[in-house]
This record gives C-alpha cells, sequence and structure tokens, in this order.
C-alpha cells in the first residue's frame, strides 16, 4: 500500500515499476511453457521407445486422439453433464450452507462456543469414509454424491466466512459503534465487505473440493458419471480414455476456478489495487 | 465554509476566565476494570468542565487512562463512579454530537473518499444532496477536493487522516474527541495535520478533547492541558495555556512556550 507517497507520484513510480514487473512475468510465462513442451516430450517419447509399456502410459498423441473419440460418443454428453450437475449443485450447496454457518457462529457467541468443537471434530474426520455410508442412505443416483459433495465442500467457506468476519479491526467497530449504527448496518457496510476477500478465497477451495466428493461419490457406487467412466475404462485397461476422462474433469476444475477468480476481481476490486502495488 | 470564528483571533486571554458556556461536565468520574487478577482502577475520580469551544489537550504515559476517559466521554463505555454530562445530560450512549477519530483513519477501501465520508450520514439516514455538497466543501476545505473519486489505499497516511476528520465534520458534531489522531503520521505531516486542525475547529466552534503523548503537541494545540499519571490513571493537574491564537510554529520558540512544557513535565515527574 502506497501509505507514503501521494497519488500523482505514486502513478509515476507505479508505471515504472510495472513495466519491469511486466518484463518479469514475460519471463516467468516462459519457463512455465518450456516446463509444459518439456513433460509433453517425455510423455510423447517414453512410451514409442517402449521404455514403458503403452498400456501403462499412453502417448500423449494417443491420449489426444481417445479424448477427440470420447467426445464424439453418444453416450459422452449425459456422463459429463451427471457429474458436472452434481458438482455444480454439491458447490452451491455446499458454500451456501458455509456461508449462513459461517455468519451464524461469528455473530453469535454462544453458537460458536457450544457449536465449535463439533466443527473442529467433524473436520478432523476424513470424510471421504462417508461416501459408502451415503451411497447407502441416498442410493446410486446424483443425490448421494450431491450429498458427498456438500459434505468437503461446506468446510472452508465456513472457516473463512467465520475468520473474515472476526478480523473486522476493532476500531472499525467502534467508530460504527460511535455513530450509533446498529449490528446489522455494522455487518452491511462493514464486517461482509471486509470478510468478503477472505470468505472468496474458501469459496475457491470450495469448488475444488465439490470436483473431489463427486468424483469419490462415483468411485464408490454409481451408473454414470464421470467417475463411473474412470472406474469402467480403468476395468478395460483403456488407459488412454482414462487419461482423457482426467483432461475433461481438469477442464471442469480449471475453467470452474478462473470464473471463480474473475468474478473476485470483479467483485474484490479494492484487493487488486492494494495488491498492484 | 464554516466561517463564525467563536472569539476574537488574538486574544491572548484563554480558558481561566472563560466565559463561555461549558459544554462537557465531568464529575467524580472513575473506571475499574475486573480482570480475573482482580479490580484495575483505570481512571480515579476525575473532575473537569470543559467549555464550548475550547481545545483541551490529554497528556501522559500509557496507562494514565487517557483513553478510557475519551471512550467514557464518547458513550462507548460506561462509567463505574460518577458521571460526564454532554449539554447537561448524562451520557450513557454515544451521540451524533459527538465525532470520534481514530489512531487509523478507519477508512472501508472498497468505498471512494466520498462514500467514505458520506458513510456516517447513510447511518444516520440523512444522505440527501445538500449532504452531498456539504461533504464535497469540507474534502474542499481539508484540501482533498481533487480527490472525490479516489480510493482510500491510493493516498498517503497524511491524506487518508483528512478523509478521517472529512468524515467526521461533515455531520457537523458539537465535540470532537481524538485519540492520538495524527500518531502514526511523520513529524512533518503530523505538524501540518494539527494546524489544520486547529484552524477548521476554531473557525467552526468545535470543542476538541485531544489525546496525546507528545507533550509539545499537548501544550502547542490546547487551550489548557489536562496532565495525567498512571497506577492508578489519575488527573494530575491542568495548565491553562495562555498562548495567543491563531497559534504558529514560531511560538514554539517563545520562553513562554518553554515554560509551559517544563510545567507540564513537573507534574507528570512528580505523579
Amino acid at each position: 500500500m502506497a501509505k507514503s507517497a501521494a497519488l500523482q507520484m505514486g502513478q509515476q513510480v507505479g508505471a515504472s515499476f510495472q513495466n519491469g514487473k511486466k518484463q518479469e512475468d514475460l519471463r516467468y510465462r516462459l519457463y512455465s511453457l518450456a516446463i509444459i513442451i518439456v513433460i509433453l516430450a517425455v510423455w510423447e517419447i517414453a512410451p514409442r521407445l517402449g521404455l514403458v509399456s503403452p498400456i501403462i502410459l499412453p502417448s500423449f498423441t494417443a491420449v489426444v486422439g481417445a479424448l477427440i473419440s470420447l467426445m464424439q460418443q453418444d453416450f459422452f454428453l449425459r456422463h459429463f453433464s451427471v457429474t458436472l450437475t452434481e458438482i455444480v449443485a454439491g458447490f452451491v450447496l455446499g458454500t451456501s450452507i458455509g456461508l449462513v454457518l459461517g455468519i451464524a457462529l461469528a455473530v453469535w457467541p454462544a453458537a460458536k462456543r457450544i457449536a465449535y468443537p463439533f466443527v473442529v471434530g467433524f473436520q478432523a474426520i476424513p470424510k471421504i469414509v462417508f461416501a459408502p455410508l451415503f451411497i447407502a442412505w441416498f442410493g446410486f443416483g446424483m443425490s448421494s454424491k450431491v450429498v458427498m459433495a456438500v459434505v468437503i465442500s461446506f468446510f472452508p467457506v465456513l472457516i473463512n466466512t467465520m475468520v473474515g468476519l472476526e478480523s473486522v479491526p476493532a476500531e472499525a467497530r467502534k467508530l460504527m459503534r460511535s455513530i450509533k449504527a446498529t449490528p446489522l448496518q455494522t455487518f452491511r457496510k462493514v464486517s461482509l465487505p471486509h470478510a468478503l476477500p477472505v470468505i472468496f478465497a474458501g469459496v475457491k477451495a470450495a469448488l475444488t473440493f465439490a470436483v473431489i466428493g463427486a468424483i469419490v461419490g462415483e468411485f464408490v457406487g454409481s451408473s454414470e458419471g464421470l467417475g463411473y467412466l474412470v472406474e469402467l475404462y480403468k476395468n478395460q485397461l483403456r488407459i488412454d480414455r482414462v487419461f482423457a476422462v482426467i483432461v475433461i474433469l481438469a477442464a471442469i476444475g480449471a475453467g470452474g476456478y478462473f470464473l471463480l477468480e474473475w468474478l473476485d476481481r470483479k467483485l474484490i476490486f479494492w484487493r487488486s489495487d492494494v495488491e498492484g502495488k | 465554509m464554516m466561517v463564525e470564528p467563536i472569539r476574537g483571533t488574538a486574544s491572548p486571554i484563554v480558558a481561566a476566565q472563560d466565559a463561555r458556556p461549558p459544554i462537557i461536565e465531568i464529575s467524580a468520574l472513575g473506571k475499574t476494570f475486573t480482570l480475573d487478577s482482580g479490580p484495575v482502577v483505570a481512571l480515579e475520580s476525575v473532575d473537569l468542565t470543559i467549555r464550548k469551544g475550547e481545545f483541551i489537550s490529554f497528556v501522559g504515559p500509557s496507562g494514565c487512562g487517557k483513553s478510557t476517559l475519551l471512550n467514557m466521554v464518547a458513550g462507548l463505555l460506561s462509567p463505574s463512579q460518577g458521571e460526564a454530562t454532554l449539554n447537561g445530560a448524562r451520557i450513557d450512549e454515544p451521540s451524533r454530537q459527538v465525532g470520534f477519530m481514530f489512531q487509523t483513519a478507519v477508512l472501508l477501501p472498497w468505498r471512494t473518499v466520498e462514500e467514505n465520508v458520506l458513510m456516517p450520514a447513510e447511518i444516520f439516514g440523512t444522505r440527501t444532496q445538500a449532504l452531498r455538497e456539504k461533504a464535497r466543501s469540507v474534502l474542499e476545505a481539508v484540501g482533498l477536493g481533487e480527490f472525490l473519486k479516489a480510493y482510500p489505499q491510493q493516498l498517503s497516511g497524511g491524506m487518508q487522516q483528512r478523509v478521517s476528520l472529512a468524515r467526521t465534520l461533515t455531520y457537523e458534531p458539537d465535540v470532537l474527541l481524538m485519540d492520538e489522531p495524527f500518531g502514526a503520521l511523520d513529524e512533518f505531516t503530523r505538524e501540518a495535520m494539527n494546524l489544520e486542525l486547529m484552524r477548521i475547529t476554531q473557525a467552526a466552534g468545535i470543542t476538541v478533547l485531544f489525546v496525546t503523548h507528545n507533550i509539545t503537541e499537548a501544550v502547542f494545540m490546547a487551550d489548557r492541558v489536562v496532565v495525567m499519571t498512571s497506577r492508578p490513571g489519575k488527573v494530575s493537574g491542568v495548565v491553562d495555556v495562555d498562548l495567543p491564537r491563531p497559534r504558529d510554529i514560531g511560538q514554539m520558540q517563545e520562553q513562554r512556550f518553554t515554560e509551559l512544557m517544563f510545567k507540564v513535565r513537573g507534574i507528570l515527574g512528580h505523579g
């Protein structure tokens, strides 16, 4: 934060600083690109030279071929949309539950004292062990996967909401009290916007967890979905297609992440302002 | 903006035989905090009458109860003994007539300078076009007329405190409580801010209670310096500052200024 510099000076310094930063960014991007090229080259050459069996590691081009052929299958869209629905439903529900619980625990000290030990205890459980249970309770359909996604994705949102709301500076609370703001006004105008950057970090983590929840649920028991396809192709030893599904799942995860990242920048514009300096 | 000076600007006589009506009356005011280790007396029986338009500095080491006193006058903390009144009414909750300024500017980074200044008006439900114009003229007066649409993090620390001052002045409080408001700023900025604060509050006839641990600043700003000592926190003496107004930095060279500073030092030493 440019605490000591006046605005104009800050802009000038910022401009020359930004130029140097751009060049540095470009250099690091080139490094990343070089690493990717090396990995893809090794991936392509190793199976072709017989260093690994193509059954275990199909070459990069074979995976690309499998990906294209898979996406042309009639059944593909159905499996794709099933998993995407599970992820989106689990993410939206998990995030909402985390947000509501986080707010409740932050604004209501009694609730926090009563519920917090349970929350921590619950977090200590590796929640994947619930997957078979949820299949037994909610069946082989989508609902058991949605529940799984909810159960593992709500937690980071809950914790970050709570921490964000509790990190409002004491002087800001005091200022609001000195102008006789109601608790609701303080919450809306100060606490919630203040907590938003931290909450959003939790929401991003929740998306990753929702993807894991849906896939694990499908592994444990399902008759459709991308996780089911991974299991199916593994059993058929069609590893090229296993890789193809993995690529699609990675694309779903990355797509969602970038969408949230974009929303983050739009919504929390003042954070990028600070980081830019 | 804010004309109507309260007194003749060159009057050398201050405080002692002041005819201005009292605005804040503090009587036998005390605060005891109950900790696990037992009760701790933060402030012991303070009596003080503050007149309308007076500038009072509170100076003392940490733990002398100056912030506690300020918080009770603000209605943010309830007294254990005695009471404080504002215009004759007992203070038991915060009031719109009283503005509070902190060591940090406490600005909301997602609001522009102008929106920050208008925030209290949203709480009071008085956000109108007239108030918007008022906010602009106050920002103009503190030298931020060109920065209405800037965000706080684009401003220097001194400018951020100016926004904070403008936010308070916009709702026209009678009393301004300041808890080391410029303590986080560098020496030069602080001096400029102090002069500006004096100019604005004198012109508007605002009563100021100014907490600091800087003796020079305390004497330079005030009509009266309330000297406080710790363990237990109490008022050990009040020094009348009979330096003419408007004040300027040159007065710090005068012998009278040095005498007053040593008078304050003397009281602090005996505490």
